[in-house]
């Protein structure tokens, strides 16, 4: 198994784990373990297996090989790239992911957002940018252990990007592990603490973010950061 | 008797706001609304179970269920008939002949219609929404919960449908109902009953009543449909 470059206990570790969809093995005896309090980047091209090794260590495909280990559903969280958007209010979206949090707070994180005046629009008219940051607060709300995060800033204005970014950062400072896929290096440079890379649904390095960038050991890692 | 004379005796008992008729047409839709309110009532949350959860005799229910959909009413009065008949299982209820009976045949009806209806509507929202109630680690029942509060306005429209199907059942309610004056005589009964004793004038008063009705229940909706379309509301 690959170990992240860090001594720091697991917070979600697979274990030869490989799965098959209509024929196709999309991912492939895959062993991980990451770290709690960091920053992982998995990068790659796309379909290179990402958003899949996303939502199998979120539990939300069952591989038929191997195993994942991993905190309980509650202290885990996920942000789609796409948010599924409930058919009602933000706020009442923002309940829903997050339920029982009292009036003031949830005006807070609103307020952080820059969300308030859209608070009782229906969540499906907010903009991409809205969307996500609606989805990235309601999941920051409940304080996870672990946060993964798909392509959380994909078509995603500066403004946006930047506020996402800066949610991420303070999200690892007061102690959530974040899992993330990124298609733009410069936004991996920034954040990544480590770096995995996969190509053809395996993981072909894995590595802190200073070496993968500075020195990547893999020829495909090479190839990809002449490209992005 | 010329062309236009029902037309003109029509309008002049509902201009009159003809007692008897009145009583009809709210007869009618006192038994219609009732039959509505049991089927989504019973067929909204299987409809959601359908569509949300796999369990043994799922697809037996979805097959019987459709196949009810294209059951003849004249069939469903009969079984509501033996049903209900003094000697029937259901015989010391004694709703024979009264609005129940009437009532009890609509749901039957109609019930079929908002389960297959209403199951489509969840599953497409199952489908969209599942990865989220993953995700979360939604329960069942919050789900189920989820599906129906978020299908809301689909939901008025498959009200309506149901309604549309009641208002206009002869069928049925003629045979549990009797079609007795004063007690079980509703829209559609009076129609098929004046119109063979050739009064024409009180079956078209009721006819435009129910043309006027189905053209309300369609504008409804369009106009629900469409405005909660651009609210990003609709399924």
């Amino acid at each position: 198994m690959s170990d992240m470059p860090s001594q720091n206990t697991a917070m979600v570790t697979a274990k030869n784990v490989s799965f098959t969809a209509n024929g196709q093995r999309l991912l492939n005896d895959i062993s991980v373990r990451i770290t709690s309090g960091n920053i992982t980047v998995v990068l790659g091209h796309n379909g290179a297996g990402k958003t899949l090794l996303l939502s199998a260590l979120h539990g939300l495909i069952t591989p038929q090989h191997g195993t994942i280990t991993g905190p309980s559903r509650q202290k885990q969280k996920m942000v789609f790239q796409k948010p599924v958007l409930l058919r009602r209010s933000a706020r009442d979206y923002f309940e829903f992911l997050c339920p029982g949090l009292d009036d003031s707070k949830v005006q807070n994180w609103f307020k952080k957002a820059q969300l308030c005046p859209q608070m009782t629009t229906p969540a499906r008219q907010l903009s991409g940018g809205e969307s996500q940051k609606l989805a990235l607060i309601g999941a920051l709300a409940s304080q996870p252990d672990l946060l993964f995060l798909d392509e959380p800033t994909a078509h995603l204005d500066f403004e946006s990007i930047g506020f996402i970014e800066s949610q991420i950062t303070a999200a690892r400072k007061s102690g959530t592990t974040i899992v993330m896929t990124s298609h733009n290096r410069a936004q991996a440079e920034r954040l990544a603490e480590h770096v995995i890379f996969m190509e053809n649904g395996k993981i072909v390095e894995i590595a802190s973010a200073k070496t993968f960038f500075s020195s990547p050991q893999t020829k495909a890692a090479k190839t990809y950061l002449k490209h992005y | 008797m010329e062309f236009l004379t029902p037309f003109k005796i029509a309008f002049s008992l509902l201009f009159s706001a003809d007692a008897e008729l009145m009583a009809i047409i709210r007869l009618s839709m006192t038994i219609s609304l009732s039959a509505v309110a049991c089927s989504l009532f019973v067929g909204l949350p299987v409809g959601a179970i359908l569509a949300s959860m796999k369990f043994p005799g799922r697809q037996a229910i979805i097959i019987l269920s459709n196949t009810l959909l294209s059951m003849p009413p004249v069939i469903v009065g009969l079984i509501i008939y033996i049903l209900v008949s003094q000697s029937g299982p259901l015989g010391w209820t004694g709703i024979l002949y009264t609005p129940y009976a009437m009532a009890l045949a609509q749901t039957v009806l109609v019930l079929p219609i908002s389960i297959a209806l209403s199951r489509q509507v969840f599953e497409t929202l199952h489908t969209e929404y599942n990865p989220l109630f993953m995700s979360l680690g939604i329960g069942r029942w919050q789900r189920i919960k989820t599906l129906v509060f978020d299908a809301r306005i689909a939901l008025v429209t498959i009200a309506l449908a149901c309604f549309g199907r009641a208002i206009s059942e002869v069928g049925a309610v003629i045979i549990v109902g009797g079609n007795i004056r004063h007690v079980s005589r509703v829209m559609t009964t009076t129609i098929a009953l004046e119109t063979s004793k050739g009064e024409l004038g009180i079956a078209m008063a009721l006819g435009i009543v129910l043309l006027t009705i189905a053209l309300l229940v369609n504008v409804a909706s369009q106009f629900i449909s469409a405005h909660f379309k651009r609210a990003g509301l609709d399924v």
